[in-house]
């Protein structure tokens, strides 16, 4: 009897190992004003932040869960730990970072990373941030790396955090939202000044240890005019019975001119809930790429918003997601063109497996005033399984006719056409069908730097045997 | 009369969209269901319930004009067993608000051809529910719109493929003028089993008035392993290209425009086969029997 081609689940081993928290660093789980306004004093918040969280913990208690998207019954937030004290202060030389925190960071190869290949590194260990550091060039060119507490509390970053935080991502856009402006702890802030382009990625790595525990980074983002900056931020917790949850939020503010990158490769553990909110505001001639690659998390809601608020924005998504056992990923990309001679661009691929599910959710608006714009959207499903599902749902709003919109998606397996071909060339039918499952993904793996995509290239983990079934 | 939910989009998207239902006022249909003639055209002036069945390798036919004086709910079912195949044509032009809905049930190899146009609609809600229960049974759906002025038309189209190697082809074209705001949701929907099933679904829409809000929203859903589905949606102005070439032959832009768009909808019309009701269709959108 012919064997059916295995495409591997990603191997987690690395991702797997954890260390046993001290329970007494929590603050109690569930969510109360006492909690919020302890948690608040905890961090030596200023009145204005006491009062966003406050204020943000009403709007949740009031805001209904979506109507669309996978259930998240399963989860429930009052036993969530929002917040874990942090072991140390916030360090800048590695060797004062604890040593099962450092053995954390070591084991998923981040000082390494560093050393080779980045221009600064933010480490973050469950609620805080536990390692911050940027090369000394960068730092003398102006860049700011920092953590966003810090930020928060120097005089010179004070206001701009203040004029800029949860301004693009208000806690009145969903429920996760609204929780994550109560509890939020952690995260970094990037400033880059005009004309500065850093050619060397900056990189912060979120990894949530204790069990049972929620993950709220915020990660502020602000490039000056002409500026360049590649950032990229990367995610994985061990794997517990209790649920985790991240509701972190990235809010991106792209000057005149500017170019960001932002690179993810999110690897949770299968019982995480990643409800995830990410937005970017780009001024006139910026433009926003966001490479992604979900493969983890038991949940997963993440559609990254570009909102296109100057002549001759631009927005790239480029997206991979792959869904495996006990996995129901709901990702894509929002576009918002909301000024004329715009143009966004989609290109996501999705794989599902063993009963995944993945489904690419999109939504590209173009309003009135957004005459001249263009738009392309690309998206392409492989079922590998007859026990997994794959939907597609996207969504076009149009209201000029000033515009160009294209649209394109397509669903099915790997064809025999393609397996043949390979084949009557000389090769295996089961390195055929690598071949192409590889290639498939290549749309993400090709935009990532080298490390990176190496690194893509493992999680995949596309060890196929056997032969066509 | 009662408020109701129709046209509900199978999987559910982002809310702040708002195209995942709509709300209408709709009142209880009359009793009785009327049956479709072979070869028949029928004009409906007021709501009701209609039926068109066909079996034992019929080939079935119907035209409906429907263009009712006040506010009408009309439901179509077609049934086609056993090697049949049934061909639906409606024309909506009416300027009360029309609530239609198209159910079809089809069995092993059988066939359902479905031509809608919708030439200047008023308020048209519009649902198409085609069940592919039969092994190698195929749908084939060719849409067309003339929207203008303050028009307002919500589509929602679902092919449910059930049976193995089914097929579906959903084509929408249309214009836009003035004001009119449409949606058109389509969902291909592979249900576990529809092994073999493909399903193609296209929408082409061309954008003339300065309001026009469009919104299009194509689905594919998909729980079978052994399918191919696709869908393109192309939105956007008259190319300037073109424009340019006809222009350099002497057109004014205003014709150029008005031919643009009666070519975008007589794709559509060319479908009918009836030429009498082809040419009924074409006199409606200003189009004579030299521009055919």
């Amino acid at each position: 009897m012919s064997e059916k081609t295995i495409v591997a689940d990603i191997d987690r081993s690395r991702y797997d190992f954890r260390f046993e928290e001290d329970e007494s660093n929590y603050l109690g789980s569930g969510l109360t004003a006492e909690i919020v306004t302890e948690l608040s004093q905890e961090k030596g918040d200023p009145e204005w932040m006491r009062d966003l969280r406050l204020h943000s913990l009403d709007i949740y208690n009031k805001t209904k869960m979506v109507e669309w998207g996978p259930s998240i019954d399963e989860l429930d937030v009052d036993k969530i730990v929002t917040y874990i004290r942090q072991k140390s202060r916030m360090n800048t030389d590695w060797n004062d970072v604890p040593e099962d925190i450092k053995k954390t960071f070591e084991n998923l190869g981040i000082p390494q990373a560093e050393r080779e290949s980045l221009a600064g590194v933010g480490a973050q260990y469950d609620s805080e941030l536990v390692y911050h550091n940027v090369r000394k060039e960068v730092a003398q060119s102006g860049v700011v790396y920092t953590d966003l507490e810090s930020a928060m509390h120097d005089e010179r970053y004070g206001e701009i955090i203040k004029s800029h935080f949860m301004k693009l991502v208000p806690p009145t856009d969903h429920k996760f939202a609204a929780l994550h402006g109560a509890v939020w702890s952690g995260g970094s802030f990037v400033y880059v000044p005009k004309g500065v382009r850093l050619e060397i990625p900056l990189q912060s790595y979120f990894r949530l240890n204790a069990k049972g525990a929620g993950q709220f980074e915020h990660t502020l983002i602000i490039l000056e005019e002409d500026s360049y900056l590649h950032f990229i931020e990367g995610c994985s917790a061990p794997k517990y019975y209790e649920a985790g949850l991240h509701a972190g939020c990235v809010e991106l503010y792209v000057g005149k001119n500017a170019t960001l990158r932002y690179s993810t490769i999110e690897n949770w553990s299968k019982n995480m809930y990643n409800l995830n909110t990410k937005r970017a505001l780009v001024s006139q001639g910026g433009k926003i790429e966001w490479v992604s690659g979900s493969f983890g998390s038991h949940v997963s809601y993440l559609y990254p918003m570009s909102i296109l608020n100057g002549e001759g924005a631009r927005a790239e998504f480029t997206g991979i997601t792959f869904a495996g056992e006990g996995q129901n990923l709901d990702t894509g990309a929002k576009m918002i063109h909301n000024a004329p001679n715009t143009s966004s661009y989609m290109n996501t691929k999705s794989i599902s497996k063993s009963g995944g599910i993945s489904t690419f959710r999109s939504a590209v608006v173009v309003k009135e005033n957004a005459v001249g714009s263009k738009s392309s959207v690309s998206c392409e499903s492989l079922m590998l399984d007859k026990i997994s599902r794959s939907d597609t749902v996207p969504a076009m709003d149009i209201r000029t006719k000033y515009a160009d919109i294209g649209h394109e998606a397509k669903i099915g397996r790997i064809s025999d056409e393609s397996v043949f071909y390979l084949m009557s060339r000389g090769m295996s039918e089961q390195d055929a069908k690598a071949m192409i499952v590889r290639g498939f993904a290549d749309n993400v793996s090709k935009e990532l730097p080298l490390e990176y995509a190496m690194e893509m290239n493992n999680l995949i983990g596309l060890e196929m045997h056997g032969s066509i079934g | 009369m009662s408020t109701v939910k129709l046209n509900t989009l199978p999987a559910p998207t982002f809310s702040w969209l708002g195209v995942n239902d709509i709300q209408a006022d709709v009142g209880a249909l009359d009793n009785g269901t009327y049956a479709l003639d072979n070869g028949s055209c029928t004009e409906v002036l007021s709501g009701g319930a209609y039926e068109i069945t066909a079996q034992g390798g019929e080939i079935r036919e119907a035209v409906m004009f429907i263009s009712p004086n006040d506010s009408a709910q009309v439901s179509t079912t077609v049934k086609a067993g056993g090697s049949s195949a049934v061909r639906l044509v409606q024309v909506f032009d009416g300027k009360a608000q029309t609530v239609s809905s198209v159910k079809a049930l089809l069995e092993d190899d059988t066939g359902f051809e479905l031509v809608q146009l919708y030439l200047g609609t008023g308020s048209t809600i519009s649902e198409i529910d085609t069940q592919l229960g039969g092994r190698k049974s195929e749908f084939t759906a060719n849409i067309g719109y003339l929207l203008g002025g303050d028009d307002k038309l919500d589509i929602n189209l679902i092919a449910r493929h059930l049976g193995k190697k089914t097929k579906s082809q959903i084509t929408a074209k249309g214009v836009m003028n003035d004001s009119a705001q449409k949606t058109f949701k389509g969902t291909i929907d592979f249900v576990s089993g529809s092994a073999g099933a493909s399903g193609a679904e296209n929408e082409d829409v061309l954008l003339i008035g300065e309001k026009v809000v469009n919104k299009t929203v194509p689905l594919i859903l998909c729980a079978e392993e052994d399918v191919e589905g696709s869908h393109g949606a192309s939105i956007g102005r008259v190319d300037e290209e073109h424009i340019f070439y006809m222009q350099s032959r002497g057109l004014p832009q205003e014709k150029i425009v008005q031919l643009m768009a009666q070519s975008k909808i007589a794709q559509i019309v060319n479908t009918i086969a009836d030429e009498q009701v082809r040419a009924r269709i074409n006199n409606k959108i200003g189009r004579g029997k030299d521009d055919e």
